[in-house]
């Protein structure tokens, strides 16, 4: 237990370092370009602006007040959770970003089906086949997927499968069909690390003497592997899943600009566009939670599904 | 003249560049019920040549030679009819014992699905079959059963594989080292379960191992083995008393108490 | 010494992922030394009557919405494209590499102050830092190199420093304490020389990563602007004519992976070949 609350402490303290050091550098990056967020508000209201307008929109956001006082205006509300308003919609952004974040987690598990559909067989044949033409054919695959920009082959895959053959629809969130590209772009752009990850650790999980006394026990071949290297091998791309859900953030706002998906990244890259810095500020922080919550969950994870670890746990 | 299980003529080791010789000409056979030590000192061979006869080669090795289980000739059969020998026939405890088990399986399952692989029987019997075997090994069977091998003790988990040896009744068992890595108590009872085991089915064992006095104490016959060569081989008594080979003698005067033998305890005593 | 050279180059070239990579930089090289010189158009140059034409004798890749050479587009963009890549890195290297020598060399309380922070922001995803930093400054394919040298710099110095507390307590290097050098040579004669082939073949790989990286950026229109002839500007521009022309969109995406395909080969290639070289092979 003392363990476990001890792991919460650690992930806390990275998730307080990394939203302090991080908020700081965008609010001084954000001083640094003077007076731009008045005239993005002066843009949007359409107004024909004057130099009382902007004083007046100056005290009304804090603009005028030092960096330290408005950087300690940001933290006391976000300790309150509340991360402001959003300059332009003029809502809260906390609720901006909850509102698009199922869609982003829906997509982030349509690309985690594909990924795994893909990193599975091309990861096994790499580590079975090892060094023969399959093994060659499967990390080119895994060589030319790390290489390929993820909005060309979402491009592509719009070509083909929309334009040409109608197969599916070009872009947009509604049904399945709306679905499918959008998920293998993800799965596709993320499998690379994943086979090389997986080949690796089987390759080295079949030289093991637990594999070689499965095989003196005459398991078939396919038991083996499925049910004693492959599990074993599995727990080490989890850990990986878990520790890279921020490139996967990072990852999937391109893809939802490509197809139009309403999630957290075109969300970002919109109020990029706009200078809505609160919702930039807002955004940050909610991705530093979320990563931060996804590597304690590969902690406590760690703690649970690796018998090993728990009998270190008791014996330590 | 009891029919021959293991019959190995000639067998060499190659890697596969072919630019070193990891066995050479090795010969050894091991007849029905019969117990043969293979002694030599790490590095000799000794356990290679046990990989060659479970196919647990390396594919960068070559092998060339004859290498004969009964009548099946485990150098060019199907690895699918290989596979079918191994644990059924042909049984193996290694010395490293936690590697015999897969650690994130229970115990239970693993002697499960190793006797339902190579036997049609239901889960329960399957089940039934392997808490009879772990009871006549002394453990806990209940226990043992639903435990990870890394939540036992060396002797344990030897003795667990030596239960497997028990359900499948194989012919022919492997003993690879398996007290080296466990203390002499518990080296000792796993030894004296060995010894169970070919009681109560019959089976012959290779026990390889670099402990002389075991294989004195243990064995029927004994190969001694230095640099991938066989280099005697005879009867405890013989290998002891009237070895021929420059390199026995000296692994025979490294022994540091023979108490049949005082002339080298008291040298060695002298020495100290 | 010609002849270990030549034995070296040979040993590396054996691999043949190595020699395809060698293949495409060398043609890369030339695309970007003799671009001026061979391109057949003027980049920029606004031809109306002529968009959106097929390959032809005069126009190799054909036209844009606006008529401008597509080829010569791609060969000018190369210049840009990888130059701004090599740069990012380049700097990423000048600030991260000695930082992270110092750090790991001089140990530590302030060294661990450092390393936690460090760790703390190298757990957020660079890639939405680069959008963060990019949406303080103003979207511009400038402000975007600024940010990338600003979040790739703490992964070299975080590497280096690794390879540094490894080093360190290897004889040479107390040697070299010992005998009364200053530190600043022991970290020039002794660490970089140990820790630099890690950093090529490091780097090699982050050019691609980075060339994919500005590229994204440029394609959701945070990083280059029209005209700008970048690769991923030039997908973002021609956006509305891939149903008429798909060759706007093929050309440009297959620049980019090929390019990024070679920095890929030749770090694998060179990791492989420095790590059997230092004897960390495997096999």
């Amino acid at each position: 237990m003392g363990r476990v609350l001890s792991i919460i402490g650690s992930r806390i303290i990275q998730l307080v370092i990394m939203v302090l050091v991080l908020s700081f550098i965008t609010f001084l990056l954000m001083k640094l370009t003077p007076g731009d967020p008045i005239r993005a508000i002066l843009k949007v209201d359409d107004m024909v602006s004057t130099t009382a307008d902007e004083e007046r929109l100056k005290k009304e956001y804090g603009f005028d007040q030092p960096i330290f006082v408005q950087y300690g205006r940001w933290i006391w509300g976000v300790v309150q959770f509340d991360l402001g308003e959003s300059i332009i919609a003029k809502r809260p952004v906390l609720d901006m970003i909850m509102s698009r974040l199922p869609a982003t987690i829906a997509l982030t598990i349509g690309g985690m089906v594909v990924l795994f559909l893909l990193s599975v067989p091309l990861g096994i044949v790499g580590a079975v086949y090892e060094g023969r033409w399959p093994d060659y054919l499967s990390r080119w695959i895994a060589m030319l997927g790390a290489s390929i920009p993820s909005f060309w082959l979402g491009l592509l895959l719009i070509y083909v499968f929309s334009l040409k053959l109608n197969l599916l629809p070009v872009m947009g969130k509604g049904t399945m069909a709306h679905f499918i590209l959008p998920s293998i772009t993800l799965g596709v752009a993320m499998a690379p690390i994943y086979i090389r990850l997986l080949r690796e650790r089987l390759i080295s999980t079949l030289q093991s003497s637990y594999i070689e006394a499965a095989k003196a026990r005459g398991l078939r071949k396919e038991r083996i592997l499925l049910f004693h290297a492959l599990r074993g091998s599995l727990i080490p791309l989890v850990t990986m899943f878990g520790l890279s859900i921020g490139s996967l953030l990072g990852g999937i706002t391109v893809i939802e600009i490509l197809f139009s998906w309403p999630g957290m990244g075109e969300l970002i890259v919109n109020s990029v566009m706009q200078r809505d810095y609160p919702v930039i500020q807002g955004y940050i922080l909610i991705v530093g939670f979320l990563v931060v919550v996804s590597n304690l969950l590969v902690d406590l994870m760690y703690l649970m599904i690796n018998p090993q670890i728990k009998q270190g746990k008791e014996v330590g | 003249m009891s029919e021959l299980l293991i019959s190995i003529q000639d067998l060499q080791i190659e890697n596969r560049l072919g630019d070193k010789s990891l066995l050479k000409k090795v010969n050894v056979e091991v007849k029905k019920g019969e117990i043969v030590g293979l002694i030599g000192e790490s590095g000799s061979g000794k356990s290679l040549t046990a990989k060659a006869i479970m196919g647990l080669l390396p594919s960068n090795m070559s092998l060339s030679g004859q290498l004969y289980y009964k009548n099946a000739n485990l150098l060019t059969v199907t690895s699918e009819e290989h596979r079918k020998l191994l644990g059924n026939e042909i049984g193996m405890i290694f010395q490293d014992y936690r590697g015999s088990f897969t650690p994130f399986i229970k115990i239970g399952k693993q002697m499960v699905e190793t006797i339902r692989t190579h036997y049609t029987v239901s889960k329960k019997e399957a089940q039934n079959i392997s808490l009879q075997v772990l009871d006549k090994m002394g453990l806990d069977s209940e226990r043992v059963y639903r435990s990870y091998s890394f939540q036992l003790s060396g002797g344990q988990v030897q003795r667990v594989a030596i239960a497997m040896a028990l359900a499948l009744k194989p012919a022919m068992l492997i003993c690879d080292e398996i007290t080296t890595a466990l203390d002499v108590m518990s080296g000792e009872k796993v030894l004296d379960y060995i010894d169970q085991v070919r009681n109560e089915t019959g089976c012959a064992v290779l026990m390889i191992t670099h402990d002389l006095a075991q294989a004195y104490k243990r064995t029927d016959r004994i190969y001694v083995m230095n640099q991938g060569e066989i280099v005697e081989e005879g009867l405890p008594e013989q290998i002891r008393c009237h070895h021929k080979h420059p390199y026995t003698k000296k692994l025979c005067s490294c022994l540091l108490s023979l108490p049949e033998d005082m002339s080298v305890q008291r040298e060695r005593v002298n020495v100290l | 010494m010609e002849s270990t050279v030549f034995s070296k180059t040979s040993r590396l070239l054996r691999n043949p992922n190595m020699s395809i990579g060698v293949l495409i930089a060398t043609l890369l090289t030339v695309i970007v030394f003799l671009g001026g010189a061979i391109i057949p158009h003027d980049p920029f140059h606004v031809d109306m009557g002529n968009r959106l034409q097929g390959s032809s004798s005069v126009h190799w890749l054909g036209t844009d919405q606006l008529g401008r050479d597509v080829f010569s587009r791609l060969v000018y963009g190369a210049k840009l494209t990888i130059g701004l890549g090599m740069f990012a890195i380049f700097m990423a290297i000048c600030i991260g590499v000695p930082i992270g020598l110092v750090s790991g060399y001089i140990g530590g309380r302030v060294d661990a102050f450092f390393m936690r922070i460090i760790d703390g922001i190298l757990a957020f995803p660079d890639f939405i830092l680069a959008i963060a930093i990019a949406g303080m400054l103003g979207p511009s394919l400038s402000n975007i190199v600024i940010a990338i040298v600003l979040v790739r710099w703490i992964v070299y110095a975080r590497v280096v420093r690794g390879l540094v507390l490894a080093e360190k307590e290897k004889d040479y290097v107390l040697v070299s304490k010992v005998s009364h050098s200053s530190s600043f040579k022991t970290i020039r004669v002794h660490l970089l020389p140990q820790v630099m082939p890690d950093i090529i073949a490091m780097a090699a790989i982050d050019v691609g990563k980075v060339i994919l990286l500005i590229s994204a950026f440029s394609y959701i229109g945070l990083g280059a602007q029209p005209p700008i002839p970048e690769w991923g500007a030039m997908l973002n521009d021609g956006r509305g004519y891939f149903q008429v022309v798909p060759s706007l969109m093929i050309y440009p995406g297959l620049a980019i992976m090929l390019t990024v395909l070679c920095c890929n080969l030749l770090g694998d290639g060179l990791k492989s070949y420095f790590d059997i070289r230092k004897g960390r092979d495997y096999v």
